[in-house]
């Protein structure tokens, strides 16, 4: 559905390249996450997915279009939608229904054809109650549900979030989690995470670690984080269930296991509890 | 807290001022401004007052709002009073004390220029008052709109006007924060001339415009992402239709300016 | 002598249709050489609160006084403040200058302190936090890292040689290495300077494994403050709260709500391992 295939890409004036080789397939109803260090490629590997960047060196299709054809790039980006880091700065207008319908406006849609997407988009960020209000007096992560609003109204495959949570406090980056891991559930959209927070990739399908423009690790969450060792070395870390599991398992004290949460961790504890 | 300014000034309403297309209300701003200009002689004036106060009472804005509006002319509406007062001296000399002299003409223009002025500012106001700042953009550039045969571009200043409106209060915020981490290392902006605080804004503005240029970036790599390409092939989430009330309101502001014209030329002068 | 807050209210926009009250009638006092968390959800009034150390905000009533300055008096403040550096979640709120040396020295600069005397502190505040001189010193500001950005302007405060040290958010957006090596950096201050520091920060396990005290911060009340063995015994309350407990409390509270009798201390990894060693061993 995505495939990249051999990426290069460097900035204007930089040294080093950002992305240097990369090559990676990403399946429909998939839920990826792609963690890497501040500066590891992650967020400029994001914007290749819908042309907002175009590879130096090899290509990057997205459901059979190349993304350096100029006549496809509306419709990749129909097909691929990115929420941003920054809330403040993807939200364009001053009311928030407004702002949702921006997208679909952009493509030509009906009138009455926006206002139910913008209805719908709405009702899936839970902020449906919002619709008059003015963005700048939402808090962050409110910010960031209108964000996600504003690409679902424009009804794409494939959800990017490009660091999304990386500036909100946890009860609004809980919020943005559970909203992506449902819209895969229920809905069927492809998620594209990426992330600094090991915890958030606890979810996911697949979990590709970047480090200096390359590809380093891939795998299921549970492969990835028995390299805690790895992890480190690429200026990340493991969940911290994951660090309790390890230490419990150098202490004998428990099997080898996948535990990667709380309540996973939960499970494993309570017969040893009870034996005991 | 900087950021709760309100913007432009609209007070939310459903009134029948509030319900006019936004079109039609710029159209009617403009054609009462020259109703205005068109009043030629003080014996006529009360028309264009009675109107203001009667649209004003339609709006249901309360009339602090108007007040708050007509705040900025405090000082300049005194100051053309007196001028015209003292310094038109032809007609009869009506008042003298010392060396001040007021003369019937005088008096007339005095009176005549400050109620120009009060009533194209409150009701202008009124357009701002019941008008959101998205509705006043649109109509701006529905309005504007023939004009891009000419390749005036229409939509793009109304999609700056949007931002601009949207990133105000954003910045206004910012710039705050800003100077609290500046005055949190010791910049002093008050005191010493002009030079001196002048270039105390400097660890200010550079932060400030730095950001402002990053904000610029993302926001519109996050537009291009949500398929933005310019005006064309645009649809609007919101339609504007003319409806009877338009026409009511169109009817009635050329009543009034008919009104103005034909009083101009017939009334019987009273001095 | 310490810092000490004494029913400190502060409203914004008083007296109008949109009075909003954003701290209420907090009393607290910070001690010295005390490494204090503030924590408490967007809105619960942390920012406001510290703002309030430094006399960038006045009580609308209450008072606010640091080592004897009443920071309500104009006069007082200014010297108050001297003591009281502060350094704000976003770097690029700060950074301005065209050399990371010349921005670090404005501080210094406007404390009345001659070019060398200035400059001279500001090199020893970049070593202090990991920015070599030999290689920072004349890059401009605006070419760092994110992690880098975040430690000249520490570098800016530091410089300045405050008694009080007050961090807010000093961790956000930062990759986990970048994390670890400012929170490092930060206990390594503490221990060269011999500063208080009070960080306000969203990280649980961060602010648990770093403060010796923690204030709970809720609607723009003091909920609760105390050691982290007294703050993160109340897990449920917190979680209720809609604040993150440590994952290690919150497994803690699962457990015992399974009906596991598991001691209200426990929050950190190693106190859990420590804990059911001693457990499965009894047994």
């Amino acid at each position: 559905m995505i495939s990249i295939s051999n990426i290069e890409y460097s900035y204007d004036g930089a040294l080093k390249k950002a992305l240097d080789g990369v090559s990676l397939e990403i399946g429909e109803g998939e839920f990826v996450a792609i963690v890497g260090h501040n500066g590891s490629g992650k967020s400029t590997l994001a914007k290749m997915l819908n042309a907002l960047l175009l590879p130096d060196k090899g290509s990057v299709s997205v459901f059979g279009m190349d993304t350096s054809d100029e006549e496809k790039t509306l419709d990749i980006r129909k097909k691929v939608g990115i929420v941003f880091q920054n809330p403040d700065n993807q939200i364009v207008t001053t009311v928030v229904e407004e702002d949702v319908g921006f997208g679909p406006e952009n493509l030509g849609v009906p009138t009455e054809q926006i206002i139910e997407r913008v209805h719908s988009a709405l009702e899936a960020v839970g902020m449906l109650e919002y619709a008059k209000h003015a963005p700048h007096m939402l808090s962050g992560g409110q910010k960031q549900r209108i964000a996600i609003a504003g690409v679902l109204a424009i009804d794409p495959d494939v959800l990017v979030f490009d660091e999304a949570t990386a500036m909100l406090d946890p009860l609004g980056r809980k919020a943005v989690i559970e909203i992506a891991s449902r819209l895969n559930r229920e809905k069927g959209k492809t998620v594209v995470m990426i992330t600094q927070y090991m915890e958030e990739v606890t979810a996911a399908d697949r979990v590709i670690v970047m480090s200096g423009g390359k590809i380093a690790m891939e795998g299921t969450p549970e492969q990835i984080f028995r390299k805690g060792d790895e992890l480190r070395a690429l200026r990340l870390d493991v969940p911290v269930m994951v660090e309790l599991r390890d230490m419990l398992v150098r202490e004998g004290l428990m099997k080898e296991s996948n535990v990667l949460d709380v309540s996973q961790m939960a499970e494993v504890i309570c017969p040893l509890l009870l034996k005991n | 807290m900087l950021k709760d300014i309100t913007l432009g000034q609209y007070v939310p309403g459903d009134s029948t001022l509030h319900r006019l297309d936004p079109r039609v209300k710029i159209l009617l701003m403009i054609a009462y401004i020259v109703a205005v200009f068109l009043v030629k002689r003080i014996e006529v004036f009360p028309i264009v007052i009675i109107f203001t106060v009667a649209v004003t009472l339609l709006s249901r804005v309360r009339l602090s709002y108007l007040a708050k509006a007509l705040k900025p002319m405090k000082l300049l509406l005194p100051l053309m009073f007196l001028m015209n007062l003292f310094f038109i001296k032809t007609g009869e000399l009506i008042f003298k004390w010392w060396i001040i002299e007021v003369y019937k003409d005088g008096l007339i223009n005095a009176v005549f220029i400050v109620l120009r002025l009060a009533t194209l500012v409150a009701g202008t106001s009124l357009l701002t008052l019941t008008t959101t700042p998205i509705a006043l953009t649109d109509g701006i550039e529905k309005l504007l709109s023939p004009l891009k045969i000419i390749k005036f571009p229409a939509h793009e200043l109304a999609m700056m006007m949007t931002i601009a409106l949207r990133f105000i209060p954003t910045l206004v915020e910012e710039a705050d924060k800003i100077m609290k981490a500046q005055l949190a290392r010791g910049a002093d902006f008050e005191s010493g001339n002009v030079i001196k605080r002048a270039k105390a804004m400097i660890p200010i503005l550079i932060p400030l415009f730095v950001n402002s240029f990053r904000r610029a970036d993302e926001l519109a790599m996050a537009m291009e992402s949500r398929c933005y390409h310019g005006g064309e092939g645009r649809t609007k989430m919101r339609v504007y239709s003319f409806k009877t009330i338009d026409l009511i309101a169109v009817i009635v502001m050329a009543l009034l300016i008919a009104a103005v014209v034909l009083l101009n030329k017939y009334m019987p002068a009273v001095w | 002598m310490p810092i000490i807050v004494e029913k400190l209210t502060h409203k914004y926009m008083p007296n109008t249709d949109n009075e909003f009250v954003a701290v209420q009638d907090i009393s607290l006092t910070i001690d010295d050489g005390e490494f204090f968390g503030i924590i408490g959800h967007t809105g619960s009034g942390k920012s406001t609160f510290i703002q309030h150390l430094n006399g960038l905000m006045q009580p609308t009533s209450g008072s606010v006084t640091v080592d004897g300055f009443d920071m309500s008096d104009k006069k007082q403040r200014v010297r108050g403040r001297a003591l009281v550096g502060m350094v704000f979640q976003y770097p690029d709120y700060q950074l301005f200058d065209s050399t990371v040396l010349d921005d670090v020295s404005f501080g210094p600069k406007n404390m009345g302190l001659d070019a060398e005397e200035a400059r001279q502190r500001s090199l020893e505040a970049m070593r202090m936090v990991g920015l070599e001189p030999e290689h920072f010193a004349e890059k401009s500001p605006f070419e760092l890292s994110g992690g880098e950005k975040r430690r000249a302007a520490l570098a800016g405060i530091i410089a300045m040689r405050p008694k009080y040290l007050v961090l807010d958010e000093p961790m956000a957006g930062l990759d986990p290495s970048g994390r670890r090596e400012i929170l490092a950096t930060i206990d390594s201050l503490r221990e060269e300077l011999k500063c208080t520091v009070i960080m306000v920060s969203h990280s649980m396990e961060d602010v648990a494994r770093a403060a010796g005290r923690i204030a709970v911060m809720n609607d723009g009340r003091l909920y609760a403050v105390g050691t982290p063995d007294e703050i993160f015994s109340k897990t449920k309350e917190l979680i209720s709260m809609g604040l993150d407990a440590p994952q290690t409390a919150r497994l803690a509270q699962e457990l015992r709500e399974r009906g596991f009798d598991v001691p209200q201390d426990i929050y950190t990894n190693e106190r859990f391992v420590k804990w059911l060693r001693g457990r499965v061993k009894h047994a």
